[in-house]
């Protein structure tokens, strides 16, 4: 096997690398064609009522951060459901598939930005961009990308797709 | 040469995983999360379907059926434990229980978890017997042998070159070069490196405490007791196995580490000397 490499890079270097904007891995139309191949979905749009709210809160523990509901209903009875969290520093969009009884397929990731620059801290490292990308480097350390140390926690998107669930058998699974 | 390449992420082992290759292989990814998923069942502490709640709940000495992947990981576990006279320890699900970092799992108070590594023996590539209660915790090396396997998977499906990051325990594969951002202990952001035909991990506890009776304790454990480390270790190998699991060797006792390191072809990437370089 091949020798590992690595450099460090300088910093001068690294602000024209740092990507310009927060990652997108997926729009809402690629998710859909990835979890459900060539079917055909209906969009299913729902506004909950305070009683549902409710209801989703109770077997959940969690509120909707919006009550509109983005569903698409696929051609072989399974859902579609783009949802968002928020979590300590990041705003994270995703989309879960459940099969037509409900069941969860699967559950990516759309797309994950900071919602403040929280996580970059350092004061003089942030220095270092001021005049050639103010703003856009602050995005950078709550990204998943290429950051490693203090393991990024999924719990936010564990507890969202938990309200999710809550929210298909409130709301959809009698549609 | 990364606008043509396909980035997806899945919540899959606690954290967020990333997967990236060039457009033209993009079907590699789907078989490469499925690897990650199913590793992530078998070896997961919380729940109960796993390998290692069959482990928790088997009577002494008796044979259990296992993945083939929780095999590979338990016998690497167990080389890294007698090559860091124990340093490297996954037997420590007791303390960590104790501690609250790990949850309650059924039947926790029914045993005397007295177990250690020495008492797992792995008799085939499907069974494993451990002759005393030992609560097993897979969380300082499954992540990197996952990050391995779907590597392989990508491979095996065709990807030329590509990436994959299970929350900063990562490697890179082929003709490709990635900028990593090292994170401090205290999170800001240090060092950045660009590394190829690697596997890189963190880890770091300075900001995962929790007070136990008197004392303060931390997820990374050396005979028994919480090792409190006030910097963050990365560890640079061609697997991210090694890498992962390392960086515990790297933060409970640097200078095992030091000695093993090599022989696993791996490095320890010193972060002061990365600094003053800025």
């Amino acid at each position: 096997m091949a020798q590992f490499s690595y450099r460090i890079i300088p910093l001068a270097a690294l602000a024209l690398a740092v990507p310009a904007q927060a990652t997108v891995y997926l729009t809402v139309e690629q998710a859909q064609n990835q979890m459900f191949p060539r079917q055909s979905l209906t969009p299913q749009f729902r506004t909950l009522t305070a009683e549902q709210v409710a209801a989703i809160r109770k077997a959940s523990g969690e509120s909707p951060l919006s009550r509109d509901l983005r569903a698409w209903r696929a051609a072989d009875g399974g859902w579609f459901i783009v949802d968002e969290v928020v979590g300590k520093h990041e705003f994270i969009t995703y989309a879960v598939s459940l099969d037509s009884s409900g069941a969860i397929r699967d559950v990516e990731i759309l797309d994950y930005r900071e919602a403040y620059g929280g996580q970059v801290r350092d004061p003089r490292w942030r220095q270092q961009f001021v005049g050639k990308r103010a703003g856009q480097s602050l995005k950078l350390g709550g990204e998943i990308r290429n950051v490693s140390g203090a393991t990024l926690s999924c719990k936010h998107i564990t507890d969202g797709v938990r309200r999710v669930l809550a929210t298909y058998a409130v709301a959809l699974a009698h549609a | 040469m990364h606008d043509q390449m396909v980035r997806r992420c899945r919540p899959i082992l606690g954290t967020f995983v990333e997967i990236a290759v060039p457009e033209a292989a993009a079907a590699s990814i789907d078989p490469a999360f499925a690897r990650i998923e199913h590793i992530h069942a078998r070896m997961s502490f919380h729940s109960e379907d796993s390998d290692l709640a069959a482990l928790r709940r088997a009577r002494p000495d008796s044979s259990v059926h296992v993945d083939s992947a929780t095999i590979g990981v338990l016998r690497l576990a167990k080389d890294l434990y007698h090559q860091t006279d124990g340093v490297f320890d996954a037997a420590v699900g007791r303390q960590l229980v104790e501690w609250g970092f790990l949850p309650q799992p059924a039947g926790y108070r029914d045993k005397e978890w007295i177990g250690g590594m020495p008492d797992v023996e792995i008799l085939d590539e499907a069974h494993v017997s451990i002759s005393r209660a030992t609560l097993l915790d897979l969380g300082g090396i499954a992540k990197g042998y996952a990050v391995d396997c779907a590597v392989e998977t990508l491979l095996e499906a065709g990807a030329p070159s590509g990436i994959v990051n299970a929350g900063g325990d990562l490697r890179v594969f082929g003709e490709w070069e990635e900028i990593v951002h090292l994170r401090e202990a205290d999170e800001t952001l240090g060092a950045s490196l660009a590394i190829r035909n690697a596997a890189l991990a963190s880890s770091s506890n300075l900001h995962n405490r929790r007070q136990h009776r008197t004392h303060a304790t931390s997820p990374h454990v050396l005979g028994e007791a919480p090792v409190l480390a006030g910097d963050a270790v990365t560890v640079i190998a061609e697997r991210c196995v090694i890498a992962d699991a390392m960086t515990k060797v790297a933060i409970a006792c640097p200078t095992t580490a030091g000695r093993v390191l090599a022989t696993l072809n791996a490095e320890l990437i010193d972060r002061r000397a990365l600094g003053a370089t800025h």
